[in-house]
């Protein structure tokens, strides 16, 4: 555990110092336009939720953004430089390494996520938003989405490019929101066999949408247990195989 | 028993599209012993990197096998007595030495409460005491090269396998990691090191290990190669022509020019003064007469290019004689 948090808290370090949390000061300044400018603007009811709906979103989009960013670098970087020499080559196993890596980046991401939500709390109080403790709902489902999508990454970074990495994890993630659309218009309108990759594109790729709680929270409509435990429990199991594909890959790897 | 253990170890990578496979390593053998020092010496691309990551389990061999300590490479109980210096190291930017160096504890299981002291300890063998808070980001390439050896030794591993280490130093860097070096062959570790600088190999190897595209042509102790030329005399004298030599060729182990200068070895002390006395005859100026041994290099040259010392060399600048110590004879 001592070695995994090692690499956990190099990775934390290296992202943190690499002024990673100034993207805090471009979502303080999008909650400013729409607590200042954006509410006055608006009617009625919708003055106070304007300002939890940004602040969600943004939440969800920069942590997203944010961990493409810092995780399509995450092994390649590494193994590009020869740094994951000097620590392969100690008794630490690769697995150990990919989970550290991993929850190197998930901290960041934590912790990113935790002084945005300070933002978002400060900015609802000042905007006049009802706090519920749905909104701290849906943020922990985007920490979850969030988490599944570094995953991903240290998936394909263990084999490709930066470059590629964040391609293939943009297009999961974008076939992943979509999946499940495309699957009832695949019923609607398509034909057997198109029903049949429909079907399998749903039940392979990350449903997203499952975490999204966010229309909840800025409305404050009811929601049950199950709509939260059970895409965290899915969040967290997929996050799991992905980190074990990603280890399949990585322990046969070698370094020329 | 052998510290380190290679084995018939073949290697090949495969080409683009995987449509050519080139076998790099054919079949290379040989071991370190407790408390040695093992230089790995061979021209660029001769594969020396590549042997030390199979060593490491960075590569797999396609066959033979590799043990340290008895146990396989790789095997995590092996890698906790084992430090490693790649060529050209990656140290984090980010940190600073201290935080990197306790990085490296962290990873080699040092327990909680040595790591700090092993820490202030390596950082003051590497001499870079003054630099301990300051992020690596501005470190110049011979620092790099000296917190790189001391994540090595931070855990006390009991076998080093440096990869070239002293790139990038200048002559006080290399004094000091020389000076390291020995000071923890005299605590019993073993050491396996590559390296391009034949005299700093040549102060510090017990034996050298010669490989020569991907296969190991000769292991020499430095001893043996000292005595080489033992009984040898070395005459260097001017305007001289090699022709003129012929008639003593027969007292003469090699014979090399360089610019205006001939390099005669004579094959034994006794015979000196019938040379000495030829080149005189022969209008020659005589200029130092010493004690001749071969080198590290002269043997390394000789496997690698064919130059064999003894051989008789006609013509030619290259200077192919050897050490020569700096007392006289006669």
């Amino acid at each position: 555990m001592r070695k995994i948090w090692s690499v956990a808290l190099n990775t934390y370090r290296e992202s943190v110092r690499e002024k990673l949390l100034y993207l805090v000061i471009i979502y303080a300044l999008a909650l400013m336009v729409s607590v200042f400018i954006l509410s006055p603007l608006s009617v009625g009811a919708a003055k106070g939720k304007i300002v939890t709906d940004v602040g969600l979103a943004g939440i969800s989009i920069l942590g997203i953004l944010t961990a493409i960013i810092v995780g399509s670098n995450l092994v390649h970087k590494e193994v590009d430089r020869k740094a994951v020499l000097m620590v392969l080559t100690r008794p630490v196993s690769r697995a150990g390494y990919l989970i550290g890596k991993f929850t190197g980046v998930a901290l960041s991401l934590l912790v990113l996520t935790g002084i945005m939500t300070a933002v978002l709390v400060v900015m609802m109080l000042v905007g006049g938003a009802p706090l519920t403790p749905v909104v701290f709902m849906a943020i922990g489902l985007s920490l979850i989405e969030i988490g599944l999508i570094i995953s991903v990454m240290v998936f394909f970074s263990t084999f490709t490019t930066p470059l590629l990495t964040s391609f293939f994890t943009i297009c999961i993630f974008v076939a992943g929101s979509l999946s499940g659309d495309l699957r009832i218009f695949a019923r609607k309108f398509g034909g057997k066999v198109m029903n049949y990759v429909m079907d399998a594109l749903y039940f392979i790729l990350p449903n997203m949408k499952v975490f999204n709680l966010r229309h909840e929270a800025v409305h404050g409509l009811r929601y049950s247990p199950a709509e939260v435990l059970l895409p965290a429990a899915y969040g967290i199991v997929y996050t799991a195989a992905m980190i074990y594909f990603a280890w399949l890959v990585f322990r046969r790897r070698e370094f020329s | 028993m052998e510290v380190l253990q290679v084995d018939g170890v073949r290697k090949s990578f495969r080409g683009d599209m995987s449509l050519t496979v080139r076998e790099v390593l054919h079949g290379v053998s040989f071991t370190a012993g407790s408390g040695e020092i093992l230089g790995f010496l061979g021209p660029n691309g001769a594969g020396k990197t590549t042997t030390i990551k199979i060593i490491l389990g960075l590569l797999r061999p396609d066959t033979g096998s590799v043990r340290i300590f008895g146990r396989q490479s790789g095997d995590r109980s092996a890698m906790k007595m084992t430090g490693y210096l790649p060529e050209n190291p990656y140290i984090y930017p980010h940190l600073t030495l201290t935080e990197f160096l306790m990085f490296c504890a962290d990873l080699s299981e040092v327990p909680g409460g040595e790591a700090e002291a092993r820490v202030r300890h390596v950082i003051s063998l590497v001499g870079l005491e003054e630099h301990s808070r300051r992020r690596t980001k501005g470190f110049s390439k011979g620092m790099l090269q000296r917190a790189a050896l001391a994540q090595v030794m931070i855990h006390d591993p009991d076998l080093l396998i440096l990869d070239e280490p002293f790139s990038g130093l200048d002559p006080i860097g290399r004094k000091t990691v020389r000076d390291i070096l020995l000071d923890l062959k005299g605590r019993g570790k073993t050491i396996f090191f590559s390296s391009h600088i034949l005299p700093d190999m040549e102060a510090l190897c017990d034996r050298a290990c010669i490989i020569k595209d991907g296969a190991v042509i000769r292991t020499v102790g430095l001893a043996e190669v000292f005595r080489l030329g033992e009984g040898m005399v070395e005459v260097a004298a001017r305007d001289c022509p090699l022709s003129e030599l012929d008639p003593v060729s027969s007292y003469l182990d090699s014979v090399a020019v360089n610019g205006e200068e001939v390099f005669i070895v004579v094959k034994r002390q006794e015979l000196v003064r019938t040379v000495v006395q030829h080149l005189y005859n022969c209008g020659a100026e005589v200029l130092r007469i010493a004690n001749h041994h071969p080198s590290l290099e002269d043997v390394f040259m000789g496997e690698i290019a064919g130059l064999r010392p003894g051989k008789k060399e006609e013509s030619g600048g290259k200077h192919f004689a050897g050490h020569t110590s700096g007392g006289g004879v006669q």
